[in-house]
């Protein structure tokens, strides 16, 4: 248990800025997803914390105590790797135990942890096993498992079930989450997937381009994202460019009211769940294109008079009209202009 | 059922064009390797004196001091060599598989430097450098100390060329064998507490050992019939099998016993030869 504090962090690599004065501060037994595209800093970030990578600026505190200098090996850390990093010449035991022989432990307190953790994620009896023998989800079991038995302050992953098919990234998150819980251990989780991030984590902290777009709980980053980009990259979000005039949104028979806002071009952005398709006898403001059926849901794509392209969530989608004649009406929306927020639907 | 026709020609007529392909390698192997193997084999058991098969070759050789002694001396120098080589070229493998940056590319150029230089040339420079009034001894001399005990002519000078002369190919090899270590195992060391002693002994060189035996193969197969070097910087007596061979052939116009000693030598390289098999083939197992 443990408080992690980045203080206005930087990296840089040449002349490219990998990270750019970021701070943020992790609570005790607070688990944080950085959520980004390829690209955006967040792996960086991890192994800044890791002590995998110096940063150019900032520093780094546990618990108060400054370690932005100390080497990997003496910080009170622990990371799990993307490719699960196993040392193929070990056992599952050899591996899990290693970390614990360094530190020259009794053995009978090796054996004894090592058993603790293989219970932990699951995976009694595996002791013997070599690592090979072993599928990709128990393989970073026990990569998870070597992170657990020492006990570390914060425990960092790194994109852990990237390369796991989707039923076991599933199970394995919410395994994750559970034992996070469990022991209440301070985590940073980097992934570059919305629905990981958002079933995961207790804060979400978006990133683009090494900066912070938005940090915060995963309802308030789905359900009002600061930034055209938080709304894009964070679930299905449709975006109709438009404008305001009057006090009013526009975009072809599309209207919304807005009050206070000041004339000129907007974008509006609205979920599929939160977009009201009916059928307007009299000629609407989009015309019926597709309907896909996802088994729990079904989804429409819709196209304005303007040419817009939009998706809606229905319950059931066979009673609308092909063709031109609905009627759109957004229950929960948010109208951006120049990257920042200018209007929200009442909550 | 639906039947499956295979194109004609793709699978049969690829076999007579591969073993066309493969029938001048093999018919040279057979020449020039297992040919004279068996002829040397079927020469030293059935000698010309002899009526029929008989041991008598190697009964002399493994009767005589002076052959023993050479023997020795080579076995010896293919020790000492292989352990100063891999003492030289595993930190400078290292030191190329993790340092970054423009110095690491002049010390890859400085360590394949010796590929791109005869043995003849080599020695040459030794004896320039390290023999009598070489320049060691004149900057010595102009510093007012005493001449160093040169290495040249004595058993340590074919150890000294020879590992000046092998560094190139061990340390590809052993560089090309780290590379199979990949980063995110010697991050997720370093991240359970292991200092770089640890990491070497317990991370790294189990996954290298592959790579060393078949340094240490390919090495030893090497020395054992090493001539230039160990000819021109070595003792006159006892004398490295190489040149042993040689002034047995063509100075005690001995043939038969020149063949006894290479068929000796060819037993000794067999045996690092399987040794190099079986390293490879663990390494692909791997």
């Amino acid at each position: 248990m443990a408080r992690l504090t980045l203080n206005a962090l930087g990296k840089t690599f040449g002349t490219t800025t990998a990270v750019a004065a970021f701070s943020l501060d992790v609570k005790d037994g607070e688990l944080v997803c950085l959520l980004g595209p390829s690209g955006s800093g967040k792996s960086t970030l991890l192994r800044m914390v890791g002590g995998f990578e110096t940063p150019t600026s900032g520093e780094v505190l546990i618990d108060g105590e400054v370690v932005t200098r100390t080497p990997p090996e003496r910080r009170p850390t622990a990371m799990v790797f993307q490719s699960h990093a196993l040392w193929t010449h070990m056992n599952v035991f050899g591996n899990i135990a290693f970390g614990l022989r360094i530190r020259r432990l009794p053995k009978a307190e090796i054996a004894s942890r090592v058993g603790r953790v293989l219970a932990l994620v699951g995976l009694e009896g595996y002791g013997k096993r070599q690592t090979n023998q072993l599928s990709g989800g128990q393989q970073q079991r026990v990569a998870i498992a070597r992170a657990l038995v020492l006990e570390p302050k914060i425990l960092l992953l790194d994109e852990p079930f990237a390369s796991l098919d989707q039923h076991l990234r599933e199970r394995l998150r919410e395994e994750v989450r559970d034992i996070q819980h469990r022991l209440g251990i301070t985590t940073l989780f980097v992934t570059h997937g919305q629905d990981e991030a958002l079933s995961l984590a207790d804060r979400i902290v978006v990133l683009k381009e090494g900066r912070a777009e938005q940090v915060g709980a995963p309802a308030e980053v789905y359900r009002s994202p600061a930034t055209p980009f938080v709304a894009g990259f964070i679930g299905s979000m449709n975006r109709l460019p438009g404008s305001v005039e009057a006090g009013r949104f526009r975009h072809g028979a599309l209207e919304l009211p807005l009050e206070g806002v000041p004339d000129g071009p907007a974008e509006l952005a609205v979920r599929p769940e939160h977009l009201v398709v009916r059928a307007a006898p009299g000629g609407g403001a989009a015309s019926l294109r597709r309907l896909t059926d996802y088994g729990t849901h079904r989804i429409i794509d819709l196209e304005t008079s303007e040419g817009a392209r939009l998706k809606a969530q229905v319950a059931d989608g066979a009673d609308l009209p092909q063709g031109p004649g609905l009627q759109l009406e957004p229950t929960a929306w948010a109208v951006f202009r120049n990257d920042q927020v200018i209007a929200r639907s009442p909550a | 059922m639906t039947k499956v026709r295979v194109p004609s020609g793709a699978g049969e007529s690829r076999g007579p064009l591969g073993l066309l392909l493969v029938a001048v390698p093999v018919f040279l192997l057979g020449w020039m390797t297992v040919w004279p193997i068996l002829s040397g084999l079927v020469t030293t058991l059935f000698p010309k004196d002899a009526a029929g098969f008989s041991l008598e070759l190697y009964d002399r050789f493994f009767s005589d001091d002076y052959s023993l002694d050479n023997l020795r001396l080579t076995l010896w120098t293919c020790g000492v060599t292989s352990l100063i080589l891999l003492a030289v070229s595993v930190p400078l493998a290292l030191y190329l598989r993790f340092a970054r940056g423009p110095l690491a590319s002049y010390v890859q150029t400085l360590a394949m430097f010796p590929m791109f230089v005869p043995s003849i040339i080599l020695a040459f420079a030794f004896i320039r450098v390290l023999g009598p009034n070489g320049t060691v001894d004149t900057i010595l001399n102009a510093l007012g100390l005493a001449k160093i005990r040169s290495p040249y002519l004595t058993v340590w000078g074919p150890v000294i060329g020879l590992v000046w002369d092998n560094i190139p190919l061990t340390v590809l090899i052993l560089t090309s064998g780290l590379g199979a270590v990949p980063n995110p195992a010697i991050e997720a060391a370093r991240d359970v507490g292991a200092r770089p002693l640890t990491l070497f002994v317990h991370i790294i060189l189990p996954r290298m050992w592959s790579s060393i035996f078949v340094v240490i193969s390919l090495t030893i197969l090497g020395l054992f019939t090493a001539f230039t070097l160990p000819y021109v910087l070595g003792p006159a007596s006892p004398e490295m099998m190489g040149p042993f061979m040689q002034r047995t052939f063509s100075d005690l116009r001995n043939p038969e016993m020149a063949l006894t000693q290479a068929t000796i030598v060819m037993g000794f390289c067999i045996l690092f030869g399987l040794f190099y098999v079986r390293s490879v083939a663990r390494n692909r197992r791997d």
